[in-house]
């Protein structure tokens, strides 16, 4: 069976494509990934069997960007609190406990402005929100002008007028631990941070501190390291934290997608023409 | 006043014979009988405009956490029988889906602004229609017969006002009408919804799920159905709950109050 195997469809990190596994597929032509995040795969080790790699970029932008907004709405309005007081059987609550932080008017950060970043640039706009931006590179004018972000060349300066920052990168061994006890100290205190790229994005045990001593507001995550967390971790019961099982692109419609994209990829690289969404070693 | 108290009956109403201006917080007038306040001569100021943007946020914010099942996967994420998050457990898109909204006033465009960026398809049912211009900024498409708007829709969000013709507005046979894969949204007024009807349509799969800011009473009864259906998210009536937008109704409410008591013209004031 091994030797009949020629394409891998990765769903979920399953299953974990290390030195044993490629030396058992001599025929294994390409590995195509659900979703757009490489951060599981050894690239330079998969390419070394000659392996092509692909992953599923377009179809999860809308899903994850809706994540994003969803978390951002549910953060501010305290969604979830006010659930359960709305349900709990004691209905005893003081009005000052149910309020929110405004949406309108308030300022977006975005760390990461690919083309999920971007998408939430969009919805922001609608939400009538003050949108800034920090990105390895920055964006065209004509993209910076259709959702009216600015530019900050510095992430400090894009930390220090956020009231919502949201962390939508790659994770590479740049980006690890990007935001750290360091940014999360040039936050505002009002601020909240929401994060629907990877866990170790955030350094989480800077982040359970700020949230616990009030040096920013609120987070609200759809990522964390490991996934799921420990039962007994801090993150799962501070009152000022939502947090999600990554369900970024967990839709009937991205998954299906996501589906045909990989597929795509998978039918190229095994009648050996250019992969649409190949990811290379870099 | 605020959330409905003091009650403004006939009995209130004898007993405060200076009285001259009730401020409403809020945009809704439902629950003040107005004939019977000018009867007493007694003038009432509400807060219109100033709920609106945080109101049509709500309606978005309980859309994406319907949807997504944010609530449920909050749950799981924190519950200590969780050991994974299943590959299988989906939630249904938002962006490209089409909403229904019923009731295009100040509120419901506001809603509309917003689906627009989300690339949703928008019908709409109104009293009035918006004009040209208005409708093509959101891309939205009226539906003169509301059965229209409720076969077509992904999700329904009421933005109405509670009149006695909205009242019951949504009964057996409008959800009938929608899809079984739909969701209901309101924002608006619990009366505007039949409450029997729309647990029974929630119990038998007739629409998929609702999402309530409003609910008739509020609190509901504690041990009433809607409070345990798995595919309900009920919030207390947060429409307006953020604190800037409170801290501009009480200022408004002042206003109005203080041009009451010197005769002088009342902003906001309902006729």
């Amino acid at each position: 069976l091994s030797k009949k195997v020629q394409a891998i469809y990765l769903w979920w990190h399953k299953p974990v494509i290390d030195q044993e596994l490629l030396q058992s597929l001599p025929n294994l032509k390409v590995i195509a990934n659900s979703g757009v995040g490489m951060d599981h795969l050894d690239l330079k080790l998969v390419a070394s069997f000659g392996v092509k790699m692909a992953n599923a970029p377009h179809a999860v932008s809308s899903s994850t960007a809706d994540t994003g907004m969803a978390l951002l709405l549910a953060s501010a309005r305290r969604l979830v609190e006010v659930y359960h007081i709305a349900i709990s059987s004691n209905m005893d609550y003081c009005e000052a406990d149910i309020l929110g932080v405004e949406v309108a008017g308030a300022t977006l950060g975005i760390i990461g402005m690919g083309n999920i970043g971007y998408k939430i640039a969009l919805r922001a706009k609608a939400f009538e929100m003050n949108i800034l931006y920090h990105n390895r590179t920055r964006r065209k004018a004509q993209e910076e002008q259709a959702v009216g972000a600015t530019y900050c060349e510095k992430i400090d300066s894009l930390l220090q007028q956020a009231d919502f920052v949201m962390v939508v990168v790659s994770l590479t061994p740049q980006t690890h631990s990007l935001i750290g006890k360091r940014e999360l100290e040039l936050m505002k205190p009002t601020a909240t941070l929401i994060n629907i790229s990877r866990g170790a994005v955030v350094d989480q045990e800077a982040l359970v501190m700020a949230l616990q001593t009030g040096v920013i507001r609120a987070a609200a995550l759809d990522v964390t390291y490991p996934e799921p967390l420990p039962r007994d971790h801090p993150l799962l019961k501070l009152k000022n934290v939502i947090v999600t099982p990554h369900l970024g692109i967990k839709t009937d419609k991205a998954t299906y997608m996501i589906t045909e994209e990989a597929v795509e990829n998978i039918l190229a690289a095994l009648n050996g023409l250019p992969i649409p969404n190949e990811v290379l070693p870099s | 006043m605020w959330y409905h108290k003091p009650v403004i009956n006939k009995e209130l109403l004898q007993s405060l014979p200076n009285l001259k201006i009730v401020a409403s917080s809020g945009v809704g007038i439902d629950h003040l009988d107005l004939n019977l306040l000018s009867s007493y001569g007694v003038k009432v100021s509400n807060t219109p405009f100033v709920v609106s943007t945080d109101t049509a946020d709500l309606g978005m914010a309980l859309m994406l956490a319907s949807s997504r099942r944010l609530v449920e996967g909050y749950e799981m994420a924190v519950s200590p029988d969780t050991e994974y998050f299943p590959a299988d457990w989906l939630g249904t898109e938002v962006s490209g889906a089409t909403l229904g909204i019923v009731g295009m006033g100040t509120i419901g465009y506001k809603v509309a602004e917003r689906a627009k960026s989300f690339e949703m398809k928008i019908l709409y049912h109104s009293r009035n229609q918006r004009k040209k211009e208005e409708e093509s900024a959101v891309g939205a498409v009226y539906c003169k017969k509301i059965d229209d708007l409720l076969q077509q829709s992904d999700f329904v969000l009421l933005a109405v006002t509670l009149t006695p013709q909205t009242h019951k507005l949504i009964g057996k046979r409008e959800l009938e009408l929608m899809k079984p894969t739909a969701t209901l949204i309101n924002i608006s007024r619990g009366l505007v919804v039949d409450q029997d009807a729309l647990v029974e349509a929630l119990q038998n799969k007739i629409i998929k799920a609702a999402a309530l800011d409003v609910t008739y009473p509020e609190p509901l009864p504690r041990d009433h159905p809607l409070l345990k259906l798995k595919n309900v998210i009920i919030t207390p009536h947060i429409g307006s709950a953020t604190k800037k937008t409170r801290r501009v109704m009480m200022e408004e409410m002042s206003e109005s109050i203080h041009a009451g008591l010197a005769d002088l013209p009342i902003p906001h004031e309902v006729l």
